[in-house]
């Protein structure tokens, strides 16, 4: 069964609005914030992959690959980052890291 | 010959830099045998050319300046005038640098003292010897620089710091003159070597040399401080008292004298500018002995005497006299130096009393001061058979053999100063030495300091260099005889001098005129031997204790020609510098400044109020950013 590269755009679209949404209203806590990350990269992965389905060339998938490598990396560094915060403030809440604020 | 003047400049500059470099680590005698011993070096260097001198010579060292047609090399000229010159210098300088060791036995800065002292010596000598006007122009700043130096050499007190920079500034203005001078010169004759420039005067019309001879002029007048550029010297005393020896009154004020003697066949092309500076040595030789009247301080009196005495020696530059003046400049540079070691001793003896009218008697204290300060005390009135009555009335004589209603009536008022001279003078010898001791205690002194003649004590070396200078000075007449006693020396030597024109007088004339010169210097003696000799000396010292009014006043204070600067010069400056620096600077510049910096703030400020501190704020806006440029991009497209 192919499934029509519109309708995986369109998946990714929602998916994608969804990661956004979610990185901007839970801001209460990182690590949704870290999640909703995650999911628009998923997003933009599956973009890439119904892309490489449609003109049956190998590179969207490379670069999903790529990707994945990527957000593993990235994800390490961010709890890793998450952990510290929450040491020094004991809270996740991004709101309360302003001390940059102009 | 060559090495001889290369010794004669490098010594005193080797004292001065190793001085200035290591003298603080160096012990104290080393110090000052050093500086001692590279002044008696230059001396007999002096000496030793003086015996090989044959004919004038140029001395190439080395290359200095060179730009185009713009040659200047450090290059030395000897003749006559500088030869004499140079000779008084180092013999004048070495006999008060023995002197400054003892008299600033006590002062913890001896390095810094030497150092400068020689450096000037260094200086005064470059600018002696001189074969271009660059490098004398290095010299005559050289010399001004140390002698602000030295004039504020007692820097922690203000009026010290004050003297030193009132002279810096005022002689400036002369430097500026003499630096358009030479840029002028170089444009009108493309050279600035003395030699070559003495002998092009032809070239030009008159105006142009009198111009010249005005802007030497000028320049003369603030080295040499005549009016009306003399305000500096008197204040110039705040200096230790070899300073002002050496410096304000033997030798780097008469630099602008040798100035005009040097260029005379240059600027004596011009009637106009010989007239204009023998008038102005004519009042200013006044002008300062009306002022030395009035003096109290023991300093200030010489410093008057001394400007009086520059005035005619400039009256003889006028006058066209170089050997006069010259002759007039070497006699007065020891009598001169004389005076100031003289009052040295009697300050130290006075436990640093400067004021003639609380001295007295010291003849009988200080006998071996007296009697060389009397030498050239004697010098200084011009009593007859006296260097000083000799030189002054070979410059007399020429002014009277020059003619014409201005020179006439300059002879009339060098002689009408001549017996104020003598007055002053003696005015100032009987104060300090005549009558009886003084019995009141002083009043600002502790009575522990002052205990009758006993306590008065001048070092035995400081009285002995006073010797040679009072036998010099004396004696000083058999340089220049006139010429009924024989031929003069000096005029025979200095005649091969480019420029000079002796006009020989008849022997009667000359007789006579020496005569009304004699019965003038005596008459002044007189005068003052009646005011201030004997019982009148009571009366005085009572009428000196209230303030002096009128007359008295207005010479007491130098004719006021400070308050008129100040008025003329110093308020509008004030002034203008406080509407520069409160309306332009502060208002303009400042204020808009100050506004450009506000509105930056502002604006800063403003632009800081979007950073929320909030991540997803961030988020939101470039979310929002990158949407706009998607429908942008989707709206082209489409």
């Amino acid at each position: 069964m192919i499934v029509p590269l519109l309708h995986v755009l369109i998946l990714a679209g929602i998916l994608f609005v969804l990661g956004l949404v979610c990185v901007l209203v839970w801001r209460s806590n990182i690590i949704m914030m870290l999640i909703g990350i995650e999911v628009m990269l998923n997003a933009a992965m599956l973009a890439f992959v119904g892309g490489a389905n449609r003109w049956g060339m190998a590179d969207g998938q490379v670069f999903a690959l790529m990707i994945m490598a990527m957000t593993s990396a990235e994800v390490s560094l961010a709890l890793a980052l998450v952990v510290y915060l929450h040491r020094r403030k004991r809270t996740v809440n991004t709101d309360e890291f302003s001390e940059m604020k102009g | 010959m060559k090495l001889y003047l290369a010794l004669i400049l490098l010594l005193p500059l080797l004292g001065g830099v190793v001085n200035a470099v290591i003298g603080r680590k160096l012990p104290r005698r080393l110090s000052e045998t050093l500086a001692c011993g590279v002044v008696g070096g230059a001396f007999v260097c002096a000496l030793l050319a003086f015996s090989a001198y044959r004919a004038p010579v140029k001395v190439e060292l080395c290359s200095w300046l060179a730009a185009f047609d713009f040659k200047a090399p450090i290059s030395l000229y000897l003749d006559p005038l500088s030869l004499v010159m140079m000779l008084m210098i180092t013999f004048v300088c070495g006999l008060i640098h023995l002197y400054s060791v003892a008299y600033m036995a006590d002062d913890p800065d001896y390095a810094r003292f030497f150092a400068l002292l020689n450096l000037f010596v260094f200086a005064m000598l470059t600018l002696v010897l001189a074969e271009n006007l660059p490098l004398l122009y290095l010299g005559w700043e050289g010399v001004g620089f140390c002698s602000y130096a030295l004039i504020g050499f007692w820097y922690r007190e203000e009026k010290n710091a004050t003297a030193g920079r009132k002279a810096f500034i005022v002689t400036r203005v002369g430097d500026t003159a003499f630096g358009i001078a030479i840029v002028w010169m170089f444009q009108l004759f493309n050279t600035v070597s003395i030699t070559e420039l003495n002998g092009m005067g032809f070239l030009m019309p008159a105006g142009v040399i009198t111009g010249l001879g005005l802007l030497l002029l000028v320049s003369a007048m603030g080295k040499s401080a005549q009016m009306p550029l003399m305000v500096w010297l008197p204040d110039a005393m705040a200096g230790p008292t070899p300073v002002s020896a050496l410096i304000h009154a033997a030798t780097m004020v008469t630099a602008g004298v040798y100035l005009l003697a040097r260029m005379l066949p240059l600027v004596g092309g011009s009637v106009a500018a010989l007239a204009v500076i023998a008038l102005t040595g004519g009042v200013t030789a006044f002008y300062a002995a009306t002022c030395a009247l009035a003096q109290r301080d023991l300093k200030r009196i010489l410093a008057y005497s001394t400007i009086s005495q520059i005035g005619y020696m400039m009256l003889g530059v006028g006058a066209g006299a170089i050997t006069a003046a010259t002759f007039h400049l070497l006699i007065h540079a020891f009598f001169k130096a004389l005076l100031f070691l003289g009052a040295g001793c009697i300050i130290t003896a006075m436990h640093h009393e400067q004021d003639i009218f609380r001295m007295g008697g010291l003849r009988k204290s200080i006998p071996l001061t007296f009697w060389p300060f009397l030498a050239g005390a004697l010098c200084l009135a011009g009593l007859p058979l006296t260097g000083g009555f000799f030189s002054k009335d070979a410059i007399l004589m020429a002014v009277w053999l020059k003619g014409g209603p201005l020179y006439s009536g300059l002879y009339g008022l060098g002689l009408f100063t001549a017996l104020l001279t003598a007055i002053y003078t003696f005015r100032m010898v009987y104060l300090v030495f005549g009558g009886g001791h003084s019995s009141e205690p002083l009043p600002t002194e502790t009575p522990l300091h002052h205990q009758g003649g006993g306590s008065l004590r001048v070092p035995r070396l400081m009285e002995w260099i006073l010797l040679p200078l009072a036998l010099l000075g004396l004696f000083g007449g058999v340089l220049n005889l006139p010429a009924w006693l024989g031929e003069g020396w000096l005029g025979r030597f200095l005649v091969t001098q480019a420029g000079i024109k002796e006009t020989g007088a008849l022997h009667a004339l000359e007789l006579a005129l020496q005569g009304v010169a004699a019965v003038i210097a005596l008459l002044g003696v007189a005068i003052a031997h009646l005011r201030y000799g004997g019982a009148r000396r009571r009366e005085r010292l009572a009428a000196a204790e209230t303030p002096p009014t009128g007359l008295t006043a207005f010479c007491l204070h130098g004719w006021y020609f400070d308050a008129l600067y100040r008025f003329l010069f110093i308020r509008p400056f004030e002034a203008l510098a406080r509407i520069l620096w409160e309306r332009f600077d502060e208002g303009v510049i400042d204020d808009s400044l100050d506004r450009f910096a506000f509105v930056l703030g502002r604006t800063g400020q403003g632009l800081g109020s979007w950073t929320t501190g909030r991540v997803s704020a961030y988020i939101l806006s470039f979310a929002a950013g990158a949407a706009l440029i998607l429908g942008y991009l989707a709206w082209v497209v489409l």
